[in-house]
This record gives C-alpha cells, structure tokens and sequence, in this order.
C-alpha cells in the first residue's frame, strides 16, 4: 500500500484536482454559459499562492504550516470571485460561442501579463514554493475536503431555488426572465462561484507542484476540463467529477500503454503525444452520441421511479 | 357583474401611444388603449397585426420605440422582464416556452421564484426559511398542476406532454407567480372545439379565483367574443376599434379588415 501510494501519489491528488476543475466549469454550464475561464482563475490562484508563500510570508525552517496554505487558498478564492464578477458582468453579455472566446481571450491575457512582469517571475516563473507535507499523497488531507465540500455544494444547489434558477436560465433564458428570474445575475454569479473553485485550486496547486509558471493554466488545459465536462456530463455534477477523474488519468494510462513492448514506433510516440488529438477527438464524438454527456441525471432517477411505481 | 367592472373603470395597465419599428417595419403604430383591473381583454387582428409585439412590449421583452407603458400608475415601459414579472404581470407564449428538460412541478416550482427568498447561504446549508419554503412552493407548485388538470403526471418531462397540455402547464407556471395580470398568447391554438369550450370556462374561473385581469391574445373569434368583456382590434400595428364584442363586430373598419376576410 505504502508502494502504492508513493508511486500513485502524485497521481490520485491530481485527479481530485481535475474533478476540482472540472465542476469550476461546470457552475457557469448550469446557466448554459460555456467558459473556458476556469484554467485563468486556476493560474491566478497559483501565482497568488506562490508569490505569497515565497516572499510574503517566507517560513525558512521546517514544513510549511497547513494554516498559511489555507489562508491562501481563501486570499486566492476571494481575489479571483472578485475578478469574477470584474469579468463575468460584461464576458456574458456574449452569448454561446462568442463567451467561449472571450473567455479564452481572458486565459491568454493572463497568460501573457505571468510572462512578462517581474512578480510573476516572467518566464521562468516561480519555484521552490515551500512544501506543508513530506510526500504528495499527503495533499489529499487538502484537496479531498475541498472536494467533499464542493459535491455537497453542488448536491445542494442543485436541489434548491438558486440551483432551479440556474437550470431554468440553462433551458430558456427567455422564459426565465418572463417567471421573474434576472438571468444577468445568476449567470455572474454561477460564473463567478466557478472562477472561486478554480482560484482555490490554484493555490493548492501551487504548491503541489512546487513551481508555477505561465504554462499553468493555459488553453490546452481549458480543452481537457472541457473534455471531462462534456464527456463526464452537463446535467449533474457527478459528471464532471468523473469526468476529470478520469480525463487527468487517461494521459497516464496512455503513456503506460505507449511503453508496452512490441508497439510500432509512430504509435507510442502518438500515445505519448497525441493527448490533445485524443481528447479533440473525444469533445466530437461525445458530443454527437452523448450530448449531456455519459453521467446524466436520468440514471440516478431510474432507480426512484421505480420503487415509487411498484 | 362585467358591467358593474366596466362602470367603475378601475384601469391597471394603460398603454400610451405606443410605438414599435423593426427597421422600416412599423409593429405597433401609436396604439392607446387601458385594461380595466378584473376585465378580460381581447387583442385580436389578423396575423402580422402586432398583436405579440405589443405582449412582447408589455412583459419588457422589447422595448418601445417611443410611447409609455403604465401598471398600476407606474411607468413600465423599459423595465427588465424579471422586474415586471415580479409587479405582476406573468404570461405564456404564442409558440410554447416551457422548461421542456425538467418535469411538470419543476416548471411550476420554479416560477416561484420572486415568492421565496433565501439565497446560496441559506439554501446550501438549509436554514430557516429555505426548508419551509421549499415544501410550500412544492405544495403551492402542486395545488396549481391540480387546478389544470395535470397533477397525476407531475413527475414527467414538460416535453412529453400533449400540446393542449402544455398550454395548461404554462398557464399554471404563469400562475405561480401569483400575478395581477395574465397575458395569455393565443391560449387556444391547436385546441378542438371542446377543449376551446372548456378554455373559456377555465378562464373565467381563473379570474374569479385569483382576482386576475386577463388580456388575450386569439384568433378564433367566436370565443373571443363570448369570453372577453372589451376587445381591441388592431390591423398592420394600428389599433382600428376597441369596444365591448357587440361594438367591435358591427363595426365597419373591423368587418373589413379581419372578419370581413373570414
């Protein structure tokens, strides 16, 4: 187990952070709002984290205190809700495609200003973020809460007159508007409750990782928790948690299906690099043969229907 | 009873020369006209008249190109939808806008909206009041499905119903709103003749129950003039008569350009 853990340690924490990721995109779809914001907020946050912990508050000795992590993590949700609304008021005047592009015009910029101011430590980025834990596995003691946390969130919300609010300007705007719904508000607002997730992660993240750089966070991140999401599912949350489950693993197996012996050359090397060719593929054909995706409310329902018929 | 309605002229919604272009396309030309608190109001005219444009500019869909709209002595007429769906005037669609993903009591529990309060805190962590409202908007959402005759099928996709169905369901999400004013767009299209009885009955027992003022919107005159205490007939976005059904079908300009066609 301990072997287990230490070589699949890095791994598993990784996965709760893609289905940490994947239900930041998820929020703004409840309201039928496709961002691609997510992966800005998660490179926000990181920097947030990093700058903070390598030149604000600079603990020399020892582990670095779990406390000061959480206090990151909530300075880093804070300034990115707020960024949040900064973004969201005007990004979802923008409708359907054109709010996806302008979310991903949102990631590059950020991606650019961490390229070239000196905070953000240009394009060597910031490294040696100080550890709070011995071993990666470790990270759980952090991220699974969070994710515990943001299941019963969502569990809730969708259950309750905001989460209906949400649903209602998801299937029709319009209507919703007309039964006294103001969808201007609940968009931001569900856009701005995913870019808190995703800045909090980045803090996490941060030190995960133990660098941050501009290649966090950037759009080809976008197309994988695009990926879970739309593949994993868009009506329940359980979706996108599978979906980034999975969809942070699927480059893993790939590349250990790569090493297999015995594989032509052009094939491994496709496996090993072909991840974003994959997932493209994948946002395709999922969309054409499972529009809501593979985890879809209906199959929790089944089961209830059932027994009150019999 | 409607006379004694019609005497005391008690007005809640007034529009004042009301005016709407869509490029060269003038919708509504300079259309004038009051509804009397607890009438039924009819709008008819042949198609392209303007008769949506104006519901569409009464709920704050679109926004006037000149004139004022007035409810309750409140000027509405660039109001957002939401706002004046929360004064109270609620409505259903001429091509049917239902939540056609979620269930019959989803839609109607969802158009509780502007009656509940408790926000993402209270509602994430189920404090007081947000159980309590909870199970009084299902109950509140239920009574409602009762009332149009769609409580045994709460549970199925809005979707899945039969069209005359899911014109009674948007009439009880309309209602759920516990409006003042029901606007109803052409609430008989695709109804047979029975059904079309039943509506005119239904909504007289709409208005009694829930002291509402209906205006509607119908282009099968028979039950246009049975039903509505004053009618308004606009033609090509003019408002050419307003009277109650005997004035407006003698009256020439109306004979000839809508039932004259019939």
């Amino acid at each position: 187990m301990a072997g287990f853990l230490s070589t699949y340690g890095f791994l598993i924490v990784s996965m709760v952070m893609g289905a940490l990721l994947g239900l930041s995109l998820y929020l703004p779809l409840m309201t039928g709002q496709l961002s691609l914001a997510s992966p800005g907020f998660y490179a926000l946050g990181g920097y947030i984290a990093a700058i903070l912990s390598t030149q604000v508050f600079k603990v020399s000795d020892g582990l670095y205190p779990i406390g000061l992590v959480l206090l990151e993590m909530s300075i880093a949700g804070v300034v990115s809700g707020v960024l949040g609304v900064l973004v969201g008021i005007p990004a979802l005047r923008l409708r359907g495609i054109y709010l996806a592009i302008a979310t991903i015009a949102f990631v590059e910029v950020l991606r650019v200003l961490s390229l070239n101011l000196d905070i953000t430590g240009g394009a060597v980025g910031i490294f040696g973020i100080p550890q709070p834990f011995l071993t990666p596995i470790e990270y759980l003691w952090i991220v699974i809460p969070l994710l515990l946390m943001s299941m019963v969130l969502l569990y809730r919300l969708e259950r309750i007159r905001l989460g209906r609010a949400f649903t209602a300007i998801r299937e029709d705007e319009l209507a919703a508007g007309a039964m006294g719904i103001d969808p201007t508000y609940y968009k931001v607002l569900a856009f701005t409750l995913g870019a808190i997730l995703a800045g909090v992660v980045g803090a996490v993240s941060a030190h995960f990782l133990n660098t941050w750089n501009a290649r966090q966070g950037t759009f080809d991140a976008s197309i994988v928790y695009l990926t879970s999401v739309l593949i994993g599912g868009t009506r329940t949350f359980v979706g996108p948690v599978l979906g980034g489950m999975v969809f942070t693993a699927l480059p893993e197996v790939l590349r250990a299906i790569a090493d297999t012996a015995g594989l032509p050359l052009w094939l491994a090397q496709f496996l090993r690099d072909g991840r974003l060719i994959i997932f493209g593929l994948l946002i395709v054909l999922g969309t054409i043969f499972f529009p809501q995706g593979l985890v879809t409310p209906d199959l929790f329902k089944r089961r209830k229907d059932r027994k009150s018929q019999s | 009873m409607i006379d004694e309605n019609l005497t005391t002229s008690n007005p809640i919604l007034e529009a004042k020369s009301l005016n709407r272009t869509f490029g060269g396309l003038v919708a509504v030309n300079n259309v004038s006209f009051t509804v009397n608190k607890n009438e039924i109001f009819g709008l008819i005219g042949p198609n392209g008249a303007g008769k949506t444009t104006l519901f569409n500019m009464i709920t704050g869909l679109i926004e006037p190109s000149s004139g004022q709209m007035f409810y309750q002595g409140e000027e509405i007429s660039f109001l957002r939808p939401h706002l004046i769906a929360k004064a109270g005037i609620a409505r259903t669609f001429q091509n049917i806008r239902l939540f056609g993903d979620l269930s019959a009591l989803e839609n109607v529990t969802i158009a509780r909206h502007i009656h509940t309060k408790s926000g993402f805190i209270r509602g994430i962590l189920g404090l007081p009041p947000a159980p309590s409202e909870e199970i009084r908007n299902k109950q509140k959402a239920l009574e409602l499905l009762d009332l149009v005759g769609l409580s045994d099928r709460a549970f199925e996709k809005a979707r899945n119903f039969p069209y005359g169905d899911q014109r009674r369901l948007e009439i009880a999400r309309a209602l759920a709103l516990e409006p003042q004013v029901l606007l109803l767009d052409e609430p008989a299209a695709g109804m047979n003749p029975s059904e079309k009885n039943q509506l005119s009955e239904f909504i007289r027992e709409l208005r009694s129950q829930f002291n509402l003022t209906v205006i509607l919107i119908e282009h099968h005159v028979p039950l246009v003039m049975g039903l509505c205490d004053r009618i308004a007939v606009l033609n090509f976005g003019k408002l050419i008569a307003l009277g109650d059904p005997a004035q407006v079908r003698t009256n020439p300009a109306v004979i000839e350009a809508y039932l004259g066609s019939d």
